[in-house]
């Protein structure tokens, strides 16, 4: 798995409703009791890494490194980032265990997964 | 050549690996590179004028969208390196083949325009990302415009991808 630094982050987006739970504090969590966040770069059209297995309650934070915008989206709604520019990040909380399929809205060939385990 | 490409869709950019022959220097590619930009953007503008057809739509926001994208990142590192791009030949040429193949498409409507269209991104997009990858970044000297190149290729290539399956989408024939 490629972590990708967050020195650079200059968004966080912070869903609330249907499921998504608002976004944890920064430094939370290293143990397997509290909420982790993961990571997921776009780079060269691809969600790397593409599929990402979390637990209920952690969070995902999306950083465009492509000069072109792309977003996460979900195949079947319930939850999507904003337009990231090269540089931006969003994050998004999974409350409800399951595979979330998702991909870019603007270049629709671009898919990834996160699957949610439950706590 | 792909036979999908009429001998009528690539006039005008034919114009382009010929006149590409002599060597140009960074201003000059900054120039061209942001030019052919300009040129996809403005076609796609025309596509949202004409076409009704979802897909042939939704590709040319894709290309607004990208190529904007990519020619912001072109004029923050010209802002950065406080220079001033090279009006050139090529320049010129792609500009001149650009107006003669909008004042063909618009004078088309429906599956015409479609295919004519889509037909010719796939061609531009070929032409102009062979000439990036073989000619501007290989030429270019200054390592931040040789690094957005070979980004906005990644781009680029992607959109040629798009292209084709556009093309083959829209039942052209030949
Ligand atoms: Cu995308």
């Amino acid at each position: 798995m490629r972590l990708v630094s967050t020195t650079t982050r200059r968004r966080f987006l912070s869903l609330a409703g249907a499921g998504i739970a608002a976004a944890l504090a920064p430094g939370a969590g290293r143990a397997h009791d509290g909420p982790h966040r993961v990571e997921v770069g776009i780079s060269a059209f691809a969600f790397t890494p593409r599929r990402v297995t979390i637990r209920a309650g952690d969070t995902v934070v999306w950083t465009n490194r492509d000069l072109a915008p792309h977003t996460a989206t979900a195949d079947e709604a319930g939850w999507e980032t904003d337009r990231l520019d090269r540089g931006q990040s969003a994050a998004i909380t999974f409350a409800t265990p399951g595979r979330h399929a998702y991909f870019c809205s603007f270049h629709p060939m671009m898919t990834g997964e996160v699957v949610v385990e439950p706590t | 050549m792909k036979p999908t490409l009429s001998a009528l869709a690539l006039a005008g950019l034919l114009a382009l690996p010929a006149a590409a022959a002599d060597k140009m220097n960074d201003l000059e590619i900054a120039h061209t590179a942001y030019t052919a930009g300009q040129i996809d953007i403005r076609y796609a503008h025309l596509a949202l004028a004409i076409s009704e057809n979802a897909a042939v739509r939704e590709f040319a926001e894709t290309m607004i969208r990208d190529h904007s994208a990519v020619n912001a990142a072109a004029g923050a590192l010209i802002a950065e390196l406080n220079v001033t791009p090279q009006d050139n030949a090529l320049s010129q040429a792609l500009a001149t083949g650009a107006a003669d193949k909008r004042a063909e498409l618009v004078a088309l409507s429906g599956h015409a325009f479609d295919c004519a269209y889509a037909t010719n991104e796939l061609g531009y997009h070929q032409v102009v990302n062979e000439t990036v990858a073989e000619k501007f970044i290989p030429w270019t000297t200054v390592e931040p415009l040789t690094e957005l190149l070979r980004e906005a290729l990644v781009t680029f290539r992607v959109h040629e991808g798009h292209a084709e399956h556009m093309v083959a989408g829209l039942k052209c024939g030949s």
